[in-house]
């Protein structure tokens, strides 16, 4: 009865130790968040107030695209549009071997990552250097992201410090997070001098002012700008909100729902190139979201803000890891954006979920993350990717639950099944003995014991 | 390639209902009696040295004070005597690797979380980011309590370009373990100016 998600979280799972590990890291930040939260009374209203901004900017969606874009390119900002990630890639590709760049310094965009952006301009030529410390370190291990804010959270410092050895020649066997940052620092300083371009994602784009704005708490999105000569700015259509007073919402919620901090290190406003520079380039990418935007039980989806506290309070994400989903970002929100995506492709990460909804009474902008998974899960069947056992199981009990005569035959002969020897109750084709103990039933099945 | 008609045109034509905009003005935002006590806090909790009750001619002793090694101080304000190098008529950003010391002045501070606003000033902002450490000045009297009143008081100049910063450069990347240092400034001394 595997999913595609429960293989794997078994095989996570091997490692008990480092899954408690796994568990109480990520449980560390939703903790950090809850006493963010808990510290600005007025929590909840801006918590209603960012949804209700994004319910209205993605309802006006078309207005405030075309107000940003023409903000922009009045501010002398050149503005591209991708339908999908090839043509993204395409642009990308295009402006940098317009501006002659061989090599680009980039910050964190899970856009990038969605597009498949670094192989395809590393197959043609263009040196890509990852540089948040995190993105770094997993672009030297050739891993992806397990996580959309804090993506190589799931290696230890013992493995950041093997990668360090092998890959920046640190000293060996010092493994200490302070000194395997400081010689991180001193490696991406080179990169950032040398760059012919410079890239980032854009946690916000305003329409009113044509801002691309960009929160980190490294600065390497401010390095990554203010010393090459070429800046490009990567944003899905839906991270256009319309204002500042909207702004300031949605910055006072972002970094206490992501990481528990009152606010990122770095806020910063693109608005143009620096004196000197080439001219800066912004690419809105639709790659999907616009049809999303008709479909009524998902279109909430988008009013996303990135932020992660729903998987660090997701129980299933903490117990499984970023490996365990198919889609390349993970917890609730992966697994909605997954089925977005190609449910066929990613309906096996459907089944992460305990419908416990703790998920969604953290989200910022209040997805109803849960109960779009539920939804998604009504759709199985007609994708053909119902899984037949469950199918069959469903049917069964329909008949019993049906049938009274049945249903009372069937609860009162339950209790034999406790006097059966324990190889024919607790084995591999009894789903509910593996991880559990087999339950005892009664002699007398409850109903029968109220109506005595 | 896609066009922005292309694009906007398919979200017209999938967008359902068009919802209203939300009143934000009636959102019951923290404010503090004392907002620079606030900051202090804020700005000491994110990693940042504080220097109350000063004037701006005593930029060079605090700088001296502060970073008695540093070398290459990079401002372009006139008060910083001892500045080696002015941000605003170097060549290339590039040149201010190696900076000790950079000194900029924010315009405003926010309580809620000890972050200042920087719109750029000088030609190369890389200043900001590129040295070592960061002394900062701002009024002691130009505080707000929170981003509601911040995002009115932002003000930009032809360079289009501004930033909050709320300490110094850090990350927890490796294991979760916070680490003052990342690629930006290792270390910022916020100076309160007395009015």
């Amino acid at each position: 009865m595997s999913t595609s998600h429960s293989k794997l979280a078994k095989k996570f799972l091997e490692n008990q130790q480092y899954a408690d590990w796994h568990d109480s890291t990520f449980w560390g930040l939703r903790v950090k968040r809850d006493k963010m939260a808990a510290a600005v009374p007025e929590w909840e209203q801006l918590r209603e107030k960012a949804s209700q901004i994004k319910r209205h900017t993605l309802t006006n969606l078309d207005i405030y695209l075309q107000k940003f874009a023409d903000a922009a390119e009045k501010n002398g900002v050149e503005v591209h549009w991708a339908k999908d990630a090839e043509e993204f890639n395409e642009i990308v590709y295009g402006i940098l071997k317009d501006n002659n760049a061989k090599k680009m310094v980039k910050s964190k965009s899970m856009l990038t990552e969605e597009c498949d952006m670094n192989p395809y301009l590393e197959a043609r030529g263009i040196e890509v250097v990852e540089t948040d410390l995190g993105e770094r370190i997993l672009q030297l291990a050739h891993q992806r992201p397990s996580h959309i804010v804090v993506p190589a959270t799931h290696l230890t410092h013992d493995d950041v410090g093997e990668l360090f050895e092998k890959e920046l020649n640190t000293k060996k066997g010092d493994h200490d997070p302070t000194y395997l940052t400081y010689e991180a620092r001193l490696s991406l300083r080179d990169e950032f001098l040398t760059a012919d371009a410079g890239m980032t994602g854009a946690n916000f784009g305003i329409a009113e002012t044509g801002d691309i704005v960009v929160c980190t708490n490294e600065g390497n999105a401010d390095m990554s700008t203010s010393v090459p000569d070429l800046q490009i700015a990567a944003i899905g259509l839906e991270k256009i909100i319309p204002d500042y007073e909207c702004l300031a919402v949605f910055v006072r919620l972002l970094a206490r729902s992501a990481t528990g901090q009152p606010s990122t290190t770095y806020t910063s406003h693109f608005r143009k190139a620096r004196p000197g520079a080439k001219k800066m380039h912004i690419v809105i990418v639709d790659n999907g979201r616009s049809e999303w935007l008709a479909d009524e039980d998902h279109w909430e989806t988008l009013k996303c803000m990135r932020c992660g506290a729903c998987m660090n309070s997701c129980p299933v994400y903490r117990w499984s890891g970023g490996y365990s989903y198919s889609f390349f970002i993970p917890g609730p929100l992966g697994i909605n954006l997954g089925m977005l995506h190609d449910p066929k492709k990613y309906s096996g990460n459907v089944s992460a979920c305990t419908l416990c909804l703790g998920c969604q009474n953290v989200c910022p902008v209040k997805i109803n993350l849960g109960e779009q998974i539920y939804k998604w899960r009504q759709t199985l069947d007609g994708l053909g990717v119902a899984n037949p056992e469950k199918k069959m199981i469903c049917k069964a009990m329909d008949y019993v639950f049906d049938n009274k005569s049945v249903y009372n035959t069937a609860t009162s002969c339950a209790h034999i099944v406790n006097n059966l020897p324990s190889f024919m109750v607790n084995n591999g084709l009894n789903p509910w003995a593996y991880a559990h103990k087999m339950m005892k039933f009664p002699k007398k099945p409850f109903h029968k014991d109220m109506e005595d | 390639m896609s066009t922005s008609n292309d694009i906007i045109g398919k979200c017209r034509k999938n967008i359902r209902q068009r919802l209203p905009r939300p009143c934000l003005s009636d959102i019951d935002a923290t404010v503090y009696t004392d907002p620079l006590e606030e900051f202090i806090i804020q700005a000491t909790a994110a990693g940042c040295r504080i220097v109350k009750d000063r004037k701006k001619e005593d930029l060079d002793s605090i700088i001296k004070e502060c970073y008695p090694d540093a070398k290459v101080i990079a401002s372009a304000l006139p008060e910083v005597k001892s500045a080696t190098v002015n941000p605003d008529n170097i060549k290339k950003a590039q040149d201010l690797n190696g900076t000790d010391v950079g000194v900029i002045e924010g315009k405003f501070g926010v309580a809620e979380n000890g972050a200042i606003w920087f719109p750029q000033e000088v030609k190369e902002r890389a200043v900001d980011f590129i040295s070592e450490n960061i002394v900062a000045l701002i009024d002691e009297d130009e505080i707000v309590s929170n981003m509601h009143q911040a995002y009115q008081k932002v003000t930009f100049n032809d360079y289009g370009y501004g930033v909050f910063i709320a300490g110094p450069s850090k990350t927890a990347d490796i294991a979760q373990v916070l680490v003052m240092g990342a690629q930006a400034a290792r270390s910022m001394t916020i100076v309160l100016l007395k009015s």
